[in-house]
């Protein structure tokens, strides 16, 4: 068989097919496995039609299915799986997805030669960090720079400076990553204070359609300030700034400065054996003062710089307790468990992973924890015992919620597990902070991990300095605690499972006014995460409603939107006591431009203003027009064609916003069937004082009303197959045809 | 400077023995001890007692709730205060009944508990829904239990004297005080903010007295064998 060049062609092929999607690191697209298969494919024809014979040869096995009696079986099953494959590929194709288009920018657009800050103007070619030349004071520019860094930048950009702050799952394109070689480390320190003092809003057209959050720093930094922060990302990533030498100019991507400092970057290392070590506390001081310092404090009592714009406070370290610990109750945390804090960070606040720091690092760093609280750490601690593992079944789950509600969990996180419980307003820590319950419904955020185990061990152990105590000896019966870890698990998905684009879906009929309505379980749910507004005064460093879920369709006439968002509280506004009304925007532009440039993000600007559909708890649905977070002017009464309906149940808002597709009124955004517009939402807790600038955002997505529902993907398919069977039985029937003919 | 420093020493002896004399005199002259009797009482025009709004378990906490960080009575005196005598230390008898703090009517019963050290305590739940048990010692391991409705009874014992606040963090307004002893000698004032301790040995001491919202104030006694020593205390808001 193998002699056959039919099946070495075959094998060929396979085998080239094999290489280039299995054996490329990193794995090619498939544009390039289809152009190089497609050459293969040639080269094959070529090899097996190089003479007459050699032809033959290769159409023998091919006609023997064709025309051998012996075949038979053979023949019919290809006679039949083949059009099956052709038309399973004809379906998906008609049927294909619809992706929001994509968005191609400059990465690094080219600097203007001069900017105007503050109606002062400032060229940017050829200059340099006037602070550089002071080299006496560079340490206290360094310090200063990291405060600047910690209290205003982190938040995105991530106290490692990886682009990977408590804010950045929100945007595209994500914040940059400054440890990336191809970010600071290619650029002028000039170019810097350019995209710092401008922002998003100051990126030259030809790098738009921009997305960017990023503000200009003009408003809120002075210049000093902005050198001294672009000192301190060089100081910490241990990049060196290009300079405006001839040399570097020459070659813009060659020139990425001196490499990263030693030991503080292993991200592409293997992974941590995490094999339990003693660390060198002298060492992890060292480190300490470099990585945690900002937010944790010299003194390692939580009240660093950067803890006045953070809540959760980062941790006082001096009284030796922890929250995320497995030992007994009481006890102080392994060092197991201190070093998993370093690697893992606590997800939902702003302490990061810090795994690019090597293993050793972290258990010096470790160490030099423990010597902020020496009396707590004597003494050995004792490992938590729990009962064995109950795997989750309805048994498990319907005793987890029977405990839920005899220990009563929804106390501090409520009936559904949305932190909105009645204790959940006053709980306060050991340091007297107010401090928010976890939200059972988001396990992605729970600090100390979201494994069944892990939920196990915090009820067990509690989470030390908190109001959540231990449960390890007040449940029923030991086990109660897997049951109660499966039903909590239970409540949720394990991922928020983003969406990227909002699809709005043509229906036939009135569309239900009331958000419970079934038919609006029935529409496919998109996530959006909101971020914090951390631009304009003041700012909300620590947003209540941090997701919001939307869905929408639409009929000939009108649009609706069904939005869902967690909220502790369905307040009553009252100004005096810092209470206003829960709010909730769906931000469109007010025309849709032809370059895809939309308005500012936050509510537009004078060029390019924004349209908001508005709901809030006391004023119902209403239509506003905004040039500006701070310039919003609600359309008048007669003008509002918007209706809505909100109902708030258990920590949560349920919505159904509506409006005509198209109005008469020309600051309304007009909706298109069949293209792509942008869209965008904004909330606000009236009950945690949130109020105008002081809200959570989404950055800007697409939007989509898809046309009705082609009947192509039903029809297309079994043409495919019919005319494929045809074909199928004409070319048999010549082969058998041409073959009797030889014979005779 | 020889000389002086002799002098020093020796001084020091004496006052170490002096401190040792009285650590263990106690037993020896527990007959022979006098008592002090006093009262505390509040200087000026007493803030109203705060009174918060229940929103929760109304049908065990009821719909108010009076703070009781500060109780002072018709005649000024200052209830839940805690007495003491500084320095002289003892082993504390066995007390008759075990300590026990109870959370009922979703407040802490009594208020200030005084317990000695090493004794173990009952907290108890007569509510029959959750409290939580949480206490923000520094010199005692800090712990925070819950105490879910079918969980009557939990046991604490405290090995170090320490002023230890305890909170209910499910009921924000409940919050009380265990008092962990070293000596015989500590007393709570009551509702009058009188106050008695009894066979204190002789001598000079001074008497400390403790109040969570007033803080601390001392005044030197004088105590003889077999008489009663009346002392008068007052405190005001600073």
């Amino acid at each position: 068989m193998l002699r056959s060049k039919f099946f070495q062609a075959i094998f060929i092929f396979v085998a080239a097919f094999a290489f280039f999607r299995y054996g490329i690191r990193p794995p090619a697209p498939w544009s390039v496995v289809y152009l190089y298969m497609g050459i293969v494919l040639v080269a094959l024809l070529v090899y097996v039609s190089s003479d007459s014979e050699s032809w033959q040869a290769f159409l023998r096995p091919i006609r023997v299915v064709l025309v051998d009696e012996e075949k038979g079986l053979i023949r019919l099953l290809l006679m039949i799986v083949l059009p099956l494959l052709l038309g399973y590929y004809a379906y998906s194709q008609a049927a294909a997805k619809v992706e929001a288009p994509p968005e191609l920018r400059a990465i690094h657009p080219a600097p203007p030669s001069s900017i105007s800050f503050r109606g002062k103007t400032i060229s940017i070619e050829g200059l340099e960090n006037p602070l550089r030349k002071d080299g006496a004071n560079f340490r206290k520019y360094v310090s200063e720079g990291g405060e600047i860094y910690i209290k205003n930048c982190m938040f995105c950009h991530g106290d490692n400076l990886n682009g990977d702050g408590m804010f950045a799952h929100a945007f595209n394109p994500a914040p940059a990553n400054f440890t990336d070689p191809g970010t600071i480390a290619m650029l002028q320190e000039s170019y810097l204070f350019w995209r710092i003092a401008k922002g998003g809003p100051g990126l030259p057209k030809e790098s738009k359609p921009w997305n960017s959050v990023m503000p200009s720093w003009e408003d809120r930094l002075t210049e000093e300030g902005i050198w001294k922060v672009i000192m301190y990302l060089y100081d910490a990533t241990g990049f060196q700034p290009r300079r405006w030498d001839k040399q570097a100019a020459i070659s813009p991507s060659l020139s990425p400065g001196r490499g990263p400092r030693e030991g503080v970057r292993q991200r592409w290392g293997p992974a941590p054996a995490e094999a339990q070590q003693s660390g060198d506390a002298k060492v992890g001081k060292l480190v300490y003062e470099k990585k945690c310092e900002l937010c944790h404090g010299v003194k390692g009592d939580g009240d660093g710089p950067g803890a006045a714009n953070l809540n959760p406070k980062p941790r006082d370290f001096t009284q030796g307790k922890y929250k995320v610990i497995t030992t007994t109750p009481g006890q102080p945390p392994s060092d197991q468990d201190l070093f998993k804090i370093i690697t893992d960070g606590m997800p939902g606040s702003a302490m990061p992973s810090w795994k690019e720091l090597s293993e050793k690092d972290r258990w010096d760093l470790m160490a030099y924890l423990k010597s902020f609280a020496p009396d707590t750490f004597q003494q050995a601690p004792k490992a938590l015992q729990l009962p064995k593992e109950v795997p989750s079944s309805k048994e498990s789950l319907s005793r987890g919620k029977e405990m839920f509600e005899a220990i009563e969990c929804n106390k501090c996180h409520g009936r559904a597990g949305r932190a909105d419980g009645p204790s959940a307003p006053e709980l306060k820590d050991d340091w007297d902070h107010p401090i928010r319950p976890a939200d059972l419904t988001k396990p992605w955020n729970f600090r100390g991990g979201k494994t069944k185990r892990d939920i196990a061990v915090r009820l067990a152990t509690g989470l030390a300095g908190t109001p959540m105590p231990s449960f390890l000896d007040s449940v029923e019966k030991p086990e109660d605690l897997w049951h109660l870890a499966n039903y909590v698990k239970s409540l949720a998905p394990d991922k928020p499972n983003y969406a990227t684009l909002l699809r709005v879906k043509r229906v036939e009929g009135e569309i239900p006014e009331d958000p419970n309505a079934p038919f609006w379980a029935r529409q496919t749910p998109a996530n959006f995460p909101l971020a914090g507004q951390v631009i304009v005064d003041p700012r909300d460093f620590n947003p209540s409603i941090d997701m919001i879920t939307v869905r929408a369709v639409y009929t000939s006439r009108e649009i609706a939107f069904h939005l869902t968002w967690d909220d502790p509280t369905a307040s009553r506004p009252e100004p005096a006591a810092k209470v206003f009304a829960d709010q909730v925007a769906i931000q469109l532009p007010v025309k849709l431009s032809e370059s895809d440039e939309r308005p500012y993000i936050l509510m537009g600007d004078g060029s390019n203003p924004a349209y908001l559909l508005r709901w809030s708890s006391d004023g119902g649905a209403e239509e506003a027009g905004a040039t500006g977070i701070n310039a919003l002017t609600p359309q008048t009464a007669q003008a509002v064609e918007a209706k809505g309906t909100g109902v708030f149940a258990d920590g949560q808002y349920r919505l159904v916003i509506k409006r005509p597709l198209q109005t008469a009124d020309s600051d309304d955004f007009q909706f298109p069937v069949g293209k792509f517009f942008p869209v965008s939402f904004m909330a606000w807790d009236g009950g945690a004082g949130e109020t105008a600038s002081d809200m959570s955002f989404s950055e800007w997505y697409y939007a989509l009303l898809e046309e009705p529902s082609s009947k192509r993907p039903y029809v297309i398919p079994p043409v495919v197959v019919l005319v494929s069977v045809a074909a199928e039985i004409l070319i048999v029937r010549r082969a058998q045809r041409k073959a009797r003919k030889r014979v005779n | 400077m020889r000389g002086v420093g002799r002098c020093f020493f020796i001084g020091g002896v004496m006052a170490l023995s002096l401190v040792f004399l009285a650590g263990i005199s106690p037993q020896v002259n527990a007959q022979s001890g006098g008592s002090i009797l006093g009262e505390v009482k509040y200087n000026g025009t007493p803030p109203a007692p705060k009174v918060i709004k229940v929103n929760k378990d109304n049908k065990v906490c009821g719909n108010e709730k009076t703070s009781e960080d500060l109780v002072v009575g018709s005649n000024k005196g200052i209830k839940w205060a805690v007495v003491s005598v500084v320095g002289v230390k003892g082993s504390v008898p066995k007390p008759a009944q075990k300590p026990a703090v109870d959370q009922k009517g979703c407040h802490f019963q009594p208020h200030v508990l005084l317990t000695p050290v090493g004794a173990e305590i009952d907290i108890m739940n007569s509510d029959g829904v959750l409290h939580n048990i949480h206490s923000t010692s520094k010199l005692n391991p800090s712990f925070n239990k819950a105490q879910p409705g079918f969980k009557k009874v939990i046991s604490a014992k405290f090995e170090k004297p320490e002023f230890i606040k305890i909170r209910c963090d499910a009921h924000s307004w409940m919050s009380g005080w265990i008092v962990v002893q070293d000596s015989p000698y500590y007393a709570v004032t009551d509702a009058n903010g009188s106050f008695k301790l009894e066979n204190v040995p002789p001598g000079k001491h001074k008497i400390e007295v403790w109040h969570e919202t007033l803080g601390k104030i001392e005044k030197e006694v004088d105590v003889k064998a077999g008489a009663t020593t009346k002392v008068s205390f007052e405190m005001t808001k600073k």
